[in-house]
């Protein structure tokens, strides 16, 4: 039982509606999330995130598949085991979902009802808990006092003023600005972490995917790996970019790559090197830095790229992948209908650049 | 497990204005299912005014009475019967009649007005007259007047209160008012006179002195009407019966309840009443459901069951039903005082009737929170994700 871990998900399917107006809207999702870990589950509206965290959260059971927490069984199981896991989940919702007739310190109450915890300790615990997460001197206010950066602390407050093992956060951030959204969730990682708890955070907000062990992501019912789903994003950020300020994406894209260029000459990027570039960037594009952060990180991923395929050229790519690399630049050269002098001069450089012996 | 928290309490609580309203709301049914449940009350308590003022344990009556107004005769030795059977002190025969009187100020207007004859050496009248009226009906043609009849009498008491002794006609026979007591109208009774039973006969010619309309018994001190009554029905013939005051007063209750409407009208009423209470408690409840849907869903989703969430709304339904109930109880009895002055109704809210209300309360209040919970049964807690 304790070497099982908390959340146990294997070839889950969900669907809504019934008969002819049955939608899929979960393919086979499986994961396990050990204690202590924290899970961001991410993907676009629609992909079925918030549908899985009910699934985990026993708020309803999928048709097919395994969904285990705590070592119960959910698929197929009574009201009863379902209420019995909700009461060791600790939840924190998207806008809360405080009780608004009743205090803070009330509201935290609430939870503590399933709580082992002997009825003397209930005020000293409530006040720890409400504490730890700064709210202590509003303890008696109602929700409606608070901003929502306090409310959300608030209800983080309540999800684990019983200390449970698991902790399902959807959307904890949506409704805050940055500066509260991040302190809400260092505090979830802060006390998931002095607990050991198993936390799993669905959200659309790239801003705080550092705080995962592991990231999740969704789409259309499908589990990607998170490359992938990067992948599709950047590649349709930068087609947005170069679309909307060609000029300025393509100077920014050169510019920056002959600075990496230069950079990584020495083969290893100093941390004087990077602010430097960064400084540079800033001054000719009029740029936010998050925008040169970007540009420059990739320019720099494809310096990398290149240059640690230069050094394995030659002896490094083997004959057959030589063979497959000129070939596709051929292919793609082709695509257009006829192989131009100018195409076959800049294969002729790439396969140069890249130390690779151009077939004549 | 930590303390519960008054749930339902706190979220009436919070939105003071809305419980405002909803105890106005509650406290206007409870006025009015008082109000009508105790004009109910009052009429039919009205109708039993000589019943009650009539000292006596038993009483002897004509199979044939049905109620007070319209009694039959029956002899009087069957009365007299009854007083050699343990138990029974005395008796006090009664003559009773409706008389036409005449209205002393405007003599062409006569009404009929109720008639009691008894000896007045016997007991019985001592809570209606005092010891000089009985004497005072010893002589010829003396009589005591209501002075709570209707005005259409003419202004005897006034008269009397300022003149003293005058002059009146029973039947086209002169009397003399010698003196005042106080009952009051009731159904079929706009007012009353009481005499001796000589006087009564004189007023009556026709009458005969061995049929009388009504047996006064009085038992001696300690002993059980219930039992004596057994004891004195197995000894007499059956063509009289004996009931307690408590039955004595029913008959008379049973027969304007069904014989006229007047029942009918005031329970009508007081079931409008709780059904006003009913939909107002309703409308506010499902509101208040409606409006915590979201916070009833997240409670579910924490793992509270469907069970907690209808004591929180039937605990909201009880303190609504408390709330409510204290300041109507409160408004009905300043409105009975108002009405008891005006109208001369007997109004007042005994223990038993508040206790019956409440309980009607409660369950009016109860009623519309279970309905109104059939809202939450929608209450899907995956919703508050």
């Amino acid at each position: 039982m304790t070497d099982s871990p908390p959340i146990s998900l294997s070839d889950v399917s969900y669907f809504y509606g019934k008969g002819a107006l049955k939608k899929q809207i979960l393919f086979g999702v499986g994961t396990d999330v050990r204690a202590g870990e924290i899970i961001i589950l991410t993907g676009p509206s629609g992909s079925g995130k918030t549908t899985l965290l009910t699934l985990i959260g026993a708020l309803r059971s999928a048709q097919e598949g395994s969904v285990k927490v705590l070592g119960q069984e959910l698929n197929n199981a009574k009201e009863r085991a379902l209420i019995k896991i909700r009461r060791q989940i600790g939840y924190i919702f998207q806008s809360h979902n405080l009780l608004d007739s009743l205090t803070i310190s009330q509201n935290v109450q609430m939870a503590m009802r399933f709580s082992k915890a002997k009825g003397g300790n209930t005020r000293k615990q409530i006040q720890d808990v409400l504490e730890r997460v700064g709210l202590g001197e509003h303890m008696n206010k109602y929700p409606s006092a608070l901003s929502g950066g306090q409310k959300q602390r608030a209800g983080i407050a309540r999800a684990l003023v019983n200390k449970p093992s698991i902790v399902l956060a959807d959307e904890p951030t949506a409704s805050l600005d940055k500066q509260s959204g991040r302190d809400v969730v260092d505090l979830i990682q802060e006390l998931a972490r002095e607990d050991g708890t198993a936390v799993v955070l669905v959200t659309h907000d790239n801003r705080i995917l550092d705080v995962a062990d592991r990231i999740l992501h969704l789409e259309d019912g499908h589990m990607k790996s998170l490359t992938e789903a990067v992948s599709e994003d950047t590649s349709r950020m930068l087609n947005l970019l170069s679309k909307h300020d060609p000029s300025s994406a393509s100077y920014l894209a050169s510019f920056a790559f002959a600075l990496a260029r230069v950079a990584f000459a020495d083969n290893e990027v100093t941390e004087e090197e990077r602010i430097a570039m960064q400084r540079i960037l800033r001054d000719v594009a009029h740029l936010e830095p998050a925008e040169v952060n970007f540009i420059m990180e990739l320019s720099m991923m494809q310096r990398l790229a290149q240059s640690q395929m230069a050094d394995r050229t030659g002896d490094g790519l083997g004959a057959d992948r030589t063979k497959h690399f000129v070939e596709s630049l051929y292919e793609i050269a082709r695509a257009d209908g006829s192989v131009s002098p100018e195409e076959i001069n800049e294969i002729r450089a790439i396969t140069a650049e890249f130390g690779i012996a151009h077939p004549e | 497990m930590a303390r519960l928290l008054p749930l339902g309490w706190l979220q009436l609580k919070h939105q003071p204005l809305r419980l405002l309203a909803a105890t106005l709301g509650i406290t206007f049914a409870v006025i009015l299912i008082c109000v009508q449940m105790e004009f109910r009350e009052a009429l039919f308590q009205s109708a039993v005014r000589y019943h009650s003022a009539m000292d006596h344990d038993l009483v002897m009556l004509s199979p044939k009475t049905t109620y007070l107004v319209s009694t039959k005769q029956f002899p009087r030795t069957r009365l007299y019967q009854v007083l050699g059977d343990a138990g029974v002190e005395r008796v006090t025969p009664v003559y009773m009649s409706l008389g036409s009187w005449r209205n002393p100020i405007d003599r062409s207007s006569a009404r009929n007005i109720f008639v009691i004859g008894f000896d007045p050496s016997d007991k019985g009248f001592a809570r209606i007259l005092d010891e000089q009226q009985h004497d005072l009906i010893k002589l010829s043609d003396h009589i005591i007047f209501d002075q709570r009849g209707r005005p259409e009498y003419g202004p005897v008491a006034e008269l009397f209160k300022n003149r003293g002794p005058l002059a009146g006609e029973i039947n086209d026979r002169s009397i003399t008012v010698s003196g005042l007591y106080s009952l009051g109208t009731s159904f079929g009774l706009d007012g009353g006179v009481i005499t001796s039973d000589l006087n009564f006969m004189r007023a009556f010619p026709k009458r005969s002195k061995s049929a009388i309309d009504l047996g006064l018994i009085h038992l001696a001190p300690g002993v059980d009407a219930k039992q004596a009554q057994k004891i004195i029905v197995q000894h007499i013939p059956h063509d009289v019966y004996v009931y307690t005051s408590q039955e004595f007063r029913e008959m008379e209750v049973q027969h304007w309840n069904k014989t006229t409407p007047i029942g009918y009208i005031f329970t009508f009423g007081a079931i409008m009443g709780l059904v006003v209470g009913f939909i107002i408690v309703y409308q506010i409840l499902f509101a208040d459901v409606q409006d915590h849907l979201k916070e009833y869903a997240t409670l579910k989703a924490m793992g509270f069951t469907h069970g907690y969430l209808r004591t929180v709304v039937l605990q909201q339904s009880l303190v609504l039903a408390l709330l409510g109930f204290l300041p109507g109880i409160g408004l009905s009895h300043l409105i009975f005082d108002k009405a008891a002055a005006v109208t001369g109704l007997p109004l007042a809210l005994d223990r038993d009737a508040a206790v019956f209300i409440f309980l009607l309360t409660i369950g009016m209040c109860a009623a519309s929170g279970i309905l109104a919970l059939r809202k939450l049964r929608a209450v899907d807690p995956a919703e508050v994700f």
